[in-house]
């Protein structure tokens, strides 16, 4: 189960990353990279 | 390179460092806080020596055996949990008192501080509570975590839609599939929660348990408060208890286990083992829903100007004014029901007493704070 979870997880994040280096105004990019912090913290298991 | 990507290297830059600073925050979470070994302490185990199976994982915790000289298998014991939910600090505080102070000089005592040890790794989210509160003593301050309700879903994950209850069928939120008080009597090869439950229900099967006191709190609107919850075994037990505190001038209430509310410790415990359980509740703004500003003081103090408030509205259940209920307060009407509890048992039963001296008295307590009662501190 836990691995699942973990693939789903980086999956989500690549995405993040993806959008946050091809979007080309700033606002989508903070967007982008205020949801990479949660995911950060999940994919190592810390909160 | 283009103007954009510099940006976005930027913005993943600062995301990186937001999420180091809250990682290392969330971290911290998992260091125990130092509980001194008292005088009256002949032994510390792991609740894994009852139930090997959560040995060296989260659900496992330190049991501090309190054993009177020459006490013995078939003499009175007691066990203490604190700490089955971690936001409701006076059980958990009550708890370390009864182990850095009281030395039983009849039968034994068990104390668990952290019965839901994975529940102090982490907060309830969106409550804003802070993450610790710290006492002073005369030789430094000592700090203690504020924990969640719950078991980390870090370790029990996910949460079903509906939370079955496995003794009885009974269907509740799924979040309360990680709640420890919902679980009893446990189960072998359950969640991480049931685990937990199997080993304390373990514990009191195998050591012969006479009585079980579970510490909580309770929101000040919540009904059942400043009150002792008893299983129909312990009722006669709770009862002189309850006439005890109030000779004392310590008000309490008496509840009768519901017996169609399941896997509490006040009806589980009494249906599966021989133990006589008791539940008590104190009021703890600090969990409440009509609670202002959360902080560390709202934690120690009680005092908040809402709950002052609801209570000249009628909506609350206990007394409240601008004194609020102060955390030496909560854990004084603890440390007194445990002591009346053992009195009475002794009262009934002077073949096999269960003495313990060294404790505060709840005068003592509103008198000198919790502070001058607990070791100092280590670095």
């Amino acid at each position: 189960m836990k691995s699942i979870y973990l693939t789903i997880l980086a999956g989500v994040l690549g995405l993040c990353l993806w959008c946050l280096l091809s979007a080309k105004k700033p606002s989508a990019q903070a967007t982008a990279a205020m949801v990479i912090v949660p995911l950060v913290l999940r994919l190592f298991l810390i909160n | 390179m283009k103007k954009h990507h510099i940006s976005a290297l930027v913005f993943l830059a600062l995301a990186l460092a937001a999420a180091g600073i809250a990682g290392a925050s969330f971290l911290s979470m998992r260091k125990s806080e130092y509980i001194a070994k008292g005088p009256g302490v002949s032994e510390i185990k792991m609740l894994s020596d009852w139930f090997p199976a959560l040995a060296g994982g989260p659900g496992d915790t330190e049991v501090y055996i309190l054993k009177a000289d020459g006490s013995g298998e078939g003499d009175a014991s007691m066990l203490v949990l604190g700490g089955t939910h971690p936001n409701e600090p006076a059980g958990f505080m009550a708890a370390i008192l009864l182990i850095e102070n009281a030395i039983p000089s009849t039968g034994t005592l068990y104390v668990i501080p952290r019965a839901n040890n994975s529940a102090f790794t982490h907060n309830d989210p969106q409550e804003g509570s802070p993450q610790r509160f710290s006492i002073e003593t005369p030789s430094g301050d000592r700090v203690f975590r504020y924990g969640s309700r719950a078991t980390n879903p870090i370790h029990q994950w996910p949460d079903p839609d509906v939370y079955i209850h496995a003794s009885s069928g009974q269907s509740l939120s799924g979040n309360e599939t990680r709640n420890l008080n919902r679980g009893y009597p446990g189960k072998q090869n359950g969640t991480l929660t049931e685990k937990i439950c199997f080993g304390i229900t373990e514990l009191i099967k195998k050591e012969g348990i006479t009585i079980t006191v579970d510490l909580h709190e309770a929101s000040p609107e919540y009904p059942v408060n400043m009150a002792m919850v008893a299983h129909p075994n312990a009722m006669p037990l709770a009862s002189e208890t309850v006439i005890g505190l109030e000779m004392q001038d310590i008000a309490i209430g008496l509840e009768p286990s519901p017996v169609n509310l399941r896997g509490l410790t006040h009806r589980e415990l009494g249906d599966f083992t021989n133990t006589l359980p008791v539940l008590m509740e104190t009021p703890n703004a600090s969990q409440g829903r009509l609670r202002g500003r959360t902080d560390e003081a709202l934690v120690l103090t009680g005092i908040d100007p809402w709950y002052v408030k609801a209570q000249k509205l009628g909506r609350l259940y206990v007394p409240y004014d601008e004194n609020g209920h102060p955390l030496e307060e909560r854990v004084g009407r603890h440390l007194a029901g445990i002591a009346e509890l053992a009195f009475s048992w002794t009262l009934n039963n002077p073949e096999r007493p269960l003495e313990f001296a060294g404790l505060p008295s709840f005068a003592e307590l509103l008198d000198t704070g919790l502070g001058a009662w607990l070791k100092a501190p280590v670095e």
